[in-house]
This record gives C-alpha cells, structure tokens and sequence, in this order.
C-alpha cells in the first residue's frame, strides 16, 4: 500500500513537471508523452494532479490536436484573472485589444483570415508598426498561427486560453457607446 | 482545343483554386461541376506529361475547392457563425480598454514555469569552467579596437569557418549526404549526422545543418522527454512549419565525453 502512495505521488511530480515545466518553447505535455511517462493509467494521475492544482486556483486542460495522441495537455487558471492585476502578466492595453480584435474575425471567418486581411482591420484602429509587431508576437507566443501562403490561424495557446465563443457573444453585448 | 488554350484553362483552375485556399475567396464563387465537365473534355487530349501533371493540379485543386465549401456549410449552420461585417463595426465601435476588457473575462492564462534541465546546467558549467579569464581572451583578441570592419574570406579560412568550396556548394553537399544517410526513413539522428572526426568539424556540420534546417531542406524534431533531436529530411524545399530558434550548444569538452571519449580518440 505504501508503494503505491509513494508510486502515485512520483507520477504526481512527474506529471506536474511535464505540464508545468517549459520544454523548449511550450509548456504542456502531449498525450503520447503523458502516457509514456507516467503509463497506462497516465489519466487518473492527470486526474489527480488536477484535484491538487484545483486548491491553488488552476486545472488541467485538454487543447485538442489533430488525432488523440497529439492532444496537447497544459494547466490553466481556473478562473480569469482579476480586471485590475492584468499588469502582472505583463501585457499591454493595446496588445489585448489587438488579439480580441483578430480573435474575432477569426472566430467569425470560420477560424482563418489571410494576414493581409487581419491588418487591414487592425490598421484602421492601431498604428501599422504596433499592428506588425503585435501579429508577430501573437504567433511566436502561440495565439496565432500562420502558413507558407499568408494565412492566419488560431494558434493552440487561443484554444488553451480562450473561450472564443464568449468572446464573440461579450463583443456582441457591447454597446459600444461611451456613457 | 490548341495547346496554348488547355494550359491556359488548367492554370486557370489551379489559380482559382489557390485563390479559394489562401485569400479567402468564396468557394461557391467557384463553378466547379463546369469545370470538372471542362477537365473531363480536355482529359482525352492532353499528350505530354507536363500537361497531365496540370490536370492532376487542377483536379486537386478543385477537391480542395468542396472541402473549403463543407467547412463554410459546416461553419455557416453552427452556433458560432456571425457577420464578419457586424462583428468588424463592433470592434472599430470600441475602444482599446474596453476591448482589453472582454479580452480579461474569457482568459484563463496557461501556467508556465521556466527551467534549467539538468543538462542545461552541465552546459552552463562546461562553459563556465572551459571560460578564460577575460585578461587571457583580450589578448587573443589581435588588433582589437582598430574598430569595426568585415571578415574577409581569406580570414575566415584561416579560422577554417569558410573554406576554399564556396558555401553554397557546401551546404549543396551536406544536403546530398544527408538525403543519403537517412535513406528511405527520411529521418537521422542529429547528433549522429553532426558527428565529425574532430571537434571542429562537428561544430561545422552542425552550423551546416542549422543551415539546411532554416532554408527548409531539413526539419529538427524534439524529443523533450528522452532529450532526442531528429533530422528529417523534406521531399522538396519548403518553409518550416513551425519558426522557431534551437540554440544547440557544442562545447569542447561535451564534445570529447559524447564522441572522442566513446571511441576512444583524443579530441583534435
């Protein structure tokens, strides 16, 4: 009995390091790697690692990829982030204006815009130089993404990050009206 | 039907068919029941393998054409589906706090944290250790603070970084050996391929890999949990799928402990 607590909390670590840890560019694990490190029963140890993080505010999500092996795994906050402490994750105004306003016409485009197209959009509120670099940023953290011909997709982190639809239905319910 | 007017039709629904895929055309703006019936007419006449390649291309391109309009039939009846145009009036309606604002509620941030891996920290101590004090390195520095100017070729021969090959034939001879060594598998291990007879060469081969990797011959895949680095080969040139940097370090010392040391040579 005891080996088998001690062999759960190892899985448990390992899990957690394999989900928190940075490799490389990404953080998060795939399911293939999951169920090599931690073996066949690599859900419930998700399952569990869940329940702990769940006391620090966060949780394990699932980002679907393109078969079940390449779902990819990573740990979320559980609940957004307070209005007033965006600061601390470093971001700009401006910049999460810019990504909710791609995200959209993304959403609305059935999840792809040419780039060209995106920063028309965008140049008519930022300024161009802000635009380039911010689309830029956004694919290198993962929000976007973007093939050989110029096309822009929502990236994987959007899909870990974001609730797309109500982002949609929030734009929608905005009177956009200055009081 | 002259040759001229067959290529002409066949390039027109290539292009048809790239305009769909990559500016965003609507795929229903595409007459593609006509032009199968034009490509079934044309199919009996095409006679040289340049022409049946094009007709190959086109009926491609039209199959792309129908998935592009299930995927907008799929789109257009789901839940999610709005005018672009009302969602656009919305966004230039509202102002950058406030879209900041929506942007804050449906955010539920991934939690990162970054690391040293075990093997990093070797590196950083092989470094560290094989660093001579910086009194020693300004004296290998010749000529310092003559100011800034370009490395000549002869110089960089010298340093045996370029040699007498111009680079391009160079790097055109990597690739070869690289298509012959990973076979009908496409795939080699990186450091299998790098491995050079002194430690220099392996820098070079390495620095002749980044090459190939970056101009889109070759991809690099990681493997995070067993550390394992893979070079695959590309059928043909074509843009990474993913851009991104891979900062390899090869020191002197790591050098000898991989390979001099498992053979049994002394590093050159």
């Amino acid at each position: 009995m005891q080996e088998e607590v001690a062999e759960l909390r190892h899985k448990l670590a390992r899990a957690a390091q394999l989900l928190l840890f940075k490799h490389h560019m990404h953080p998060g694990a795939k399911r293939w790697e999951l169920r090599r490190a931690l073996g066949r029963n690599y859900e419930q140890v998700l399952r569990a690692l869940d329940q702990e993080l769940s006391k620090l505010g966060l949780k394990v999500k699932k980002v679907e990829g393109g078969d079940a092996d390449s779902d990819l795994f990573v740990v979320t906050f559980k609940e957004h982030p307070p209005l007033n402490e965006f600061r601390t994750f470093g971001w700009r105004i401006d910049d999460m204006a810019m990504l909710t306003a791609v995200l959209a016409h993304l959403v609305v485009k059935g999840g792809k815009a040419p780039a060209k197209e995106v920063m028309q959009i965008l140049e008519e509120k930022f300024p161009k130089w802000r635009v380039q670099a911010g689309i830029d940023r956004f694919i290198r953290r993962g929000y976007l993404s973007e093939d050989d011909k110029g096309v822009l997709y929502i990236g994987w982190r959007t899909r870990a990050e974001i609730d797309q639809q109500t982002l949609v239905g929030l734009l929608l319910g905005k009177p956009g009206e200055k009081g | 039907m002259r040759r001229s007017e067959r290529r002409e039709l066949l390039e027109r629904v290539i292009e048809l068919a790239e305009a769909v895929r990559s500016k965003g055309l609507d795929p229903f703006d595409v007459r593609v029941r006509e032009f199968f019936q034009k490509l079934r007419e044309l199919l009996p006449m095409l006679r040289s393998y340049e022409e049946l390649f094009l007709d190959a291309q086109a009926v491609l391109g039209l199959s792309d054409v129908i998935q592009h309009q299930e995927e907008w039939v799929k789109h257009r009846s789901s839940v999610l589906y709005l005018d672009p145009l009302l969602i656009m009036l919305k966004v230039q309606a509202l102002d950058s706090q406030e879209l900041a604002e929506i942007f804050l509620r449906v955010w539920k941030p991934v939690v990162e944290v970054e690391v040293l891996s075990p093997g990093g920290l070797r590196e950083a101590l092989d470094y560290w250790t094989e660093l001579s004090p910086l009194s020693e390195r300004a004296k290998e520095l010749e000529g310092g603070g003559k100011g800034v100017s370009a490395i000549g070729e002869r110089e960089l021969e010298r340093w045996g970084v370029l040699e007498r090959e111009e680079f391009e034939k160079l790097l055109e001879k990597t690739r070869r050996e690289l298509e012959r060594t990973c076979g009908k598998e496409g795939k080699v291990s990186y450091w299998e391929f790098v491995k050079g007879p002194s430690y220099e060469q392996t820098v070079k081969r390495a620095w002749m890999v980044s090459f190939l990797v970056s101009y889109g011959y070759a991809d690099l895949e990681l493997d995070p949990l067993e550390e394992e680095i893979t070079i695959r080969i590309r059928g043909e040139r074509g843009q990474p799928e993913e851009v991104k940097s891979l900062p390899i370090a090869i020191t002197k010392e790591w050098w000898r402990g991989r390979y001099a040391g498992r053979s049994g040579r002394a590093a050159a």
